[in-house]
């Protein structure tokens, strides 16, 4: 009893250490998104991105708090939050997704479901990962089109929003440790 | 003994290790604090102030117009002959602190605020159910020519000076409510002019929001100190377009400062004694 007891204890340390050490987890990624219109150009940063990724699985995780991207009028956020993407009733978007493919060079394409105010799309975005062994580098490029998220531009701003919103995607995670 | 222990550490450990396979978990920070914010889409609710300050760097400049009274008839236009305007400039000076300046028409008085953000409604680590303000206002109504011939003139005559606690509660999304209880002071008063030297009102203003774009908004200021007139009363619509915030409304009172609408309005809302008004907003960022 007592060895099967030893056995297990043994088995659970192996597998605690073994899970753990497979995960990177970031919590200062940069999001910036670029909307290119006739009438202005925005751009907004969002310097508080979190992602996990589980180099073992795959598995790329990405959460982002819609009030923490600053524009650079004040204006121009209240709007982003309380009119089009009402951080209110949507405070967080997230990507949960798969690396599909890996090469050597560090590029990769990933697959998965992004959430935006509330709507669920599955998107594919390309960029680079780095695995550093102690950390692992993300960027990544991709755009979303607001149609596609219920997002909704009044005809008088039509000028001075796009339609579709290029984001940059730059992250570096660390190992993960209890 | 410590074996057994040991064991279930291990155990638990690897409970906890089964429950990352959601990996969003790992990014849930702890208790963070959240903070109400637009709680009223303009520095004004329609004439009195709201909780709002101009942001950090930024100069606000208002235009606000005031018209004649409806019931004055098509003779006049329904009041549209006439008209009395505000011009002001507001500015933030950092997070919490913004001051204005601003000059009305008919009264000929100059005016300057300083507007004080002391605590923000919030929930979660913090906890607090109210956002409050104060609101301090200097006003010069300057006297004519002649009048400042005179060897009795004083310069100080001419202050009123007001002060405001605003105390703000988003009680919802849509649904905000401010109370503002205000004190002036008249410096010099016209023994004709049915009003104290000093003065004490609690206003009481709402907004609720129609749409993402549009919200009705309304104020009263009750005078609670041996009152002569008319308490003023005012409706309006905030209205978003880009840019800038569109603000109409009807009140009781033409005036656009506080000791003007507070202490001297003498036409009853129920009579048909309403004006109406608007203002129009711009926002410069001044620096980044």
């Amino acid at each position: 009893m007592k060895m099967a007891r030893q056995i297990i204890s043994i088995f659970l340390i192996i597998f605690c250490f073994k899970t753990n050490a497979q995960n990177f987890v970031g919590k200062e990624g940069i999001i910036t998104f670029f909307s290119e219109a006739p009438i202005e150009n925005i751009q907004a940063v969002n310097k508080k991105v979190g992602a996990v990724y589980n180099a073992s699985t795959s598995e790329l995780v990405f959460s982002v708090k819609l009030e923490d991207f600053i524009f650079p009028k004040k204006l121009m956020q209240e709007h982003f939050n309380e009119n089009y993407l009402e951080s209110d009733i949507y405070p967080k978007s997230t990507f949960i997704g798969n690396i599909v493919e890996l090469k050597e060079n560090g590029y990769a394409k990933v697959n998965g479901k992004l959430n935006i105010h509330g709507v669920t799309n599955s998107i594919t975005a390309e960029g680079i990962l780095n695995n550093n062994k102690s950390n692992v580098v993300i960027k990544a490029k991709f755009s979303v089109k607001l149609e596609d998220y219920n997002i909704d531009i009044p005809k008088i701003v039509i000028y001075n929003i796009a339609e579709v919103i290029d984001v940059d995607v730059e992250i570096q995670l660390d190992k993960y440790e209890e | 003994m410590k074996n057994k222990s040991l064991f279930f550490l291990f155990l638990f450990l690897s409970f906890k290790v089964v429950a990352q396979e959601n990996l969003l978990s790992l990014l849930n920070e702890k208790n963070e604090t959240e903070y109400a914010s637009y709680i009223f889409k303009g520095t004004k609710i329609v004439n009195g102030q709201s909780v709002e300050i101009t942001s950090k760097n930024e100069l606000k400049f208002n235009i606000q117009h005031r018209f004649g009274p409806i019931n004055s008839g098509f003779y006049n236009l329904y009041g549209l002959d006439y008209a009395q305007v505000r011009f002001s400039f507001d500015y933030g000076v950092n997070n919490w602190m913004a001051i204005g300046i601003g000059r009305s028409s008919v009264s000929k008085t100059l005016d300057g605020n300083l507007k004080i953000k002391l605590i923000r409604q919030s929930k979660g680590n913090k906890n607090f159910p109210l956002t409050v303000v104060v609101n301090s206002a200097l006003y010069l109504n300057q006297y004519t020519v002649e009048d400042r011939r005179k060897s009795s003139f004083l310069f100080t005559d001419q202050l009123i000076y007001s002060h405001q606690i605003l105390i703000a509660r988003k009680v919802n999304r849509d649904f905000s409510v401010q109370i503002l209880p205000t004190f002036i002071h008249y410096n010099l008063i016209d023994k004709s002019s049915r009003k104290n030297n000093d003065n004490v009102s609690i206003g009481i203003g709402c907004r609720y929001k129609l749409s993402n774009r549009v919200s009705v908004n309304a104020e009263t200021f009750p005078q609670i100190y041996n009152s002569m007139n008319d308490n003023v009363m005012s409706f309006g619509f905030d209205i978003e377009t880009g840019g800038h915030v569109f603000q109409l409304h009807l009140s009781n009172s033409p005036a656009m400062i506080e000791p003007i609408f507070i202490t001297e309005t003498i036409s009853n809302f129920f009579n048909g004694n309403i004006y109406f008004g608007f203002n129009i907003s711009r926002v410069f960022t001044i620096k980044n």
